[in-house]
């Protein structure tokens, strides 16, 4: 069940339970709203260092406290449930959408859509709730986007931490990845350090010199 | 090679038919669109480019984002001028299209021609920018065309109002010679994040050259072994001179203390010009030999008036090592004769130090040295102690006599 810590912690290892941690594909994580460009990569971190705010957090725009975060997974995952750690005095969010597989959602489509479960959050900064989710509808999450349409009152909202507590399976949803299909090459889509002897070994032989 | 799907608004409203940017502001528009769109799918072939009209007609979309130049070039022709332009359907228009776009890893990006003046206040356009940020989408502005006081603030301000760690542009092109899209190739816009793209580099060293002003006249793009053999080959050629000059330079150093080649290089220049020249100081400077060796021989010959003849070697040294520097061809001839005056006549020039009456008759004739200073005596000995002795002592008596 739920570990909210009214036990002592020594019989098993809680960071095992929320090892989805490890099935995300961090570089991959998006956010919309964020105030730092690729911020959101530092909320992803494992269940023991979710009070550890040395990395940097998540901190929306001034005066917009929307904030929507999407992420992948490197296999398909079953999501159990999600622990949010939010700021203090009001910036931590209120309440949070969630919806599975679908990329490139924006604020209007996330205002649109019925999410496949919506949560109503409470203030969490020690880290020790944790939200379940309707386990039938989160099998098999290739991604996962996050909604979360205002907080508690603040300016901004913060978000210092999200933990993922559930299952991995082998099965990947879609391999062919970005491949670049070259008709001519391009020199920055390889960065090669090209020694000093190589390149003489090329001009070398090369035919097409005449020195 | 950012992954971007992009919009351009143009601006075709009745202010687009002024003739103040050849052949009028509309035709200067549609070049620096055509060149835009091919940098862009030229950076990456997955990019997409649309087209959208601000004015004429209304807002409208011309072409949805594909990577299809043709149908972005076509779509360009027959378009009418008129009307005003509205510059927020415009920018909430453009992200609907990006927003539907095929491929969502690409990020999105607006770029609009703004050439008609700006109704809209700095707040409204604040708004604009925020809400563009808020979806991560980047805005490039080119401000052409008309100019009022504060069109320009307004558009900056709505360029900070989105701009996210720097992926957000603003050009100004005031009206003159050059055209909008030449003015266009230097700025971040045309080249990107990474600093550019081939297309996008080798067309503005076109631009700004004039003609293929490339280094070493060879278009990187079209031959780009060929080019990076002769960058090598120069680079190459720089080094070996550079250690060459080095070397000089440490030769006449180090000639103070016990290797004399370079010393005896210049006291046989010295002993040159002496028998040459007449007997006073001025007309040794004035005699000048080939031009090559002229200004180093005066300079050498100047420095030795001033001081004594240890301090000469010194100067002279110095001055030959300041020339050697200054003229790579002098120095690489210098350091040749150098070696060769070290290696084929060492012996000459023993023989020539040998023949101490010669040497004393130098001195004599060098105004600031005594030969019976101590000092010069010393010098003189120590000239002779390379395995000489015998001859030395043999010279040293008839000599001593003719002191």
């Amino acid at each position: 069940m739920a570990c909210l810590h009214d036990h002592s912690c020594e019989d098993h290892n809680c960071a095992a339970d929320w090892s989805l941690f490890n099935h995300i594909d961090v570089p991959k994580v998006v956010a919309l709203n964020e105030s730092v460009a690729g911020s959101a990569k530092s909320v992803f971190k494992p269940w023991e260092q979710r009070l550890d705010t040395s990395g940097g957090f998540l901190e929306s725009n001034e005066g917009d406290p929307e904030l929507l975060v999407f992420i992948p997974f490197t296999s398909d995952v079953k999501v159990k449930s999600i622990s949010v750690v939010g700021g203090p005095d009001g910036t931590s969010p209120s309440r949070m959408r969630a919806f599975i597989n679908r990329e490139g959602i924006d604020f209007s489509d996330a205002q649109n859509m019925q999410p496949v479960q919506e949560w109503e959050l409470a203030e969490n900064l020690r880290g020790v709730l944790e939200y379940q989710t309707r386990y039938s509808r989160f099998q098999g999450v290739a991604n996962l986007t996050l909604h979360f349409p205002d907080n508690f009152g603040g300016d901004t909202t913060k978000i210092y931490y999200i933990g993922l507590r559930g299952e991995a399976t082998q099965n990947k949803r879609d391999v062919a990845a970005t491949i670049v299909y070259e008709i001519m090459p391009n020199p920055s889509d390889h960065n090669y350090i090209i020694t000093l002897v190589s390149s003489t070994l090329f001009v070398l032989l090369s035919p097409k010199l005449v020195i | 090679m950012v992954l971007e799907a992009t919009m351009i608004c143009i601006d075709n409203s009745e202010w687009m038919r002024n003739g103040d940017y050849a052949p009028s502001r509309f035709q200067a528009q549609a070049d620096a669109v055509n060149l835009i769109c091919g940098a862009k799918t030229q950076s990456n072939p997955e990019n997409t480019v649309g087209v959208m009209t601000m004015a004429g007609k209304g807002v409208r979309v011309l072409v949805t984002p594909t990577s299809d130049l043709g149908k972005i070039l076509a779509c360009m022709h027959g378009l009418e001028v008129g009307a005003e332009a509205n510059l927020s359907a415009a920018i909430q228009v453009a992200q609907l299209a990006l927003k539907h776009r095929q491929n969502k890893r690409q990020q999105q990006r607006i770029i609009a021609f703004i050439g008609s003046p700006v109704k809209y206040d700095k707040k409204v356009l604040e708004t604009i920018g925020k809400k563009l940020k808020k979806n991560n989408v980047s805005l490039d502005i080119v401000d052409f065309g008309e100019t009022d006081d504060e069109k320009p603030e307004k558009l900056e301000a709505l360029v900070a109002a989105v701009n996210s760690s720097d992926s957000s542009h603003i050009v100004h092109v005031p009206p003159g010679e050059n055209a909008l899209s030449d003015v266009l190739i230097s700025t971040p816009i045309f080249t990107g994040e990474e600093g550019g793209s081939g297309f996008a580099a080798s067309a503005a060293a076109a631009a700004a050259t004039g003609a293929a002003g490339f280094e070493f006249d060879v278009d990187p793009n079209v031959d780009p072994e060929l080019a990076l053999a002769l960058r090598l080959s120069m680079e190459e050629e720089r080094a070996r001179q550079e250690a060459i000059a080095k070397k000089a330079a440490e030769e006449s150093s180090g000639a103070e203390n016990k290797d004399h080649a370079s010393s005896s290089n210049t006291d046989s220049v010295m002993a040159e010009a002496e028998p040459a020249s007449n007997a006073t100081a001025d007309d040794k400077k004035d005699q000048p030999k080939d031009d090559d060796d002229a200004h180093l021989l005066q300079q050498a010959l100047a420095m030795s008036m001033e001081e004594g003849s240890s301090g000469a070697a010194a100067v002279a040294d110095a001055a030959m090592a300041e020339a050697a520097v200054d003229d790579q061809d002098l120095a690489l001839a210098l350091q040749m004769s150098v070696q060769d005056a070290s290696m084929s006549s060492q012996s000459d020039m023993s023989k020539v130090f040998e023949d101490r009456s010669f040497v004393t008759s130098i001195l004599n004739s060098l105004p600031g040295v005594d030969p019976n200073d101590p000092s010069v005596k010393d010098l003189l000995a120590s000239l002779h102690g390379q395995g000489e002795q015998e001859k030395k002592e043999d010279q040293d008596k008839p000599e001593d006599e003719k002191k």
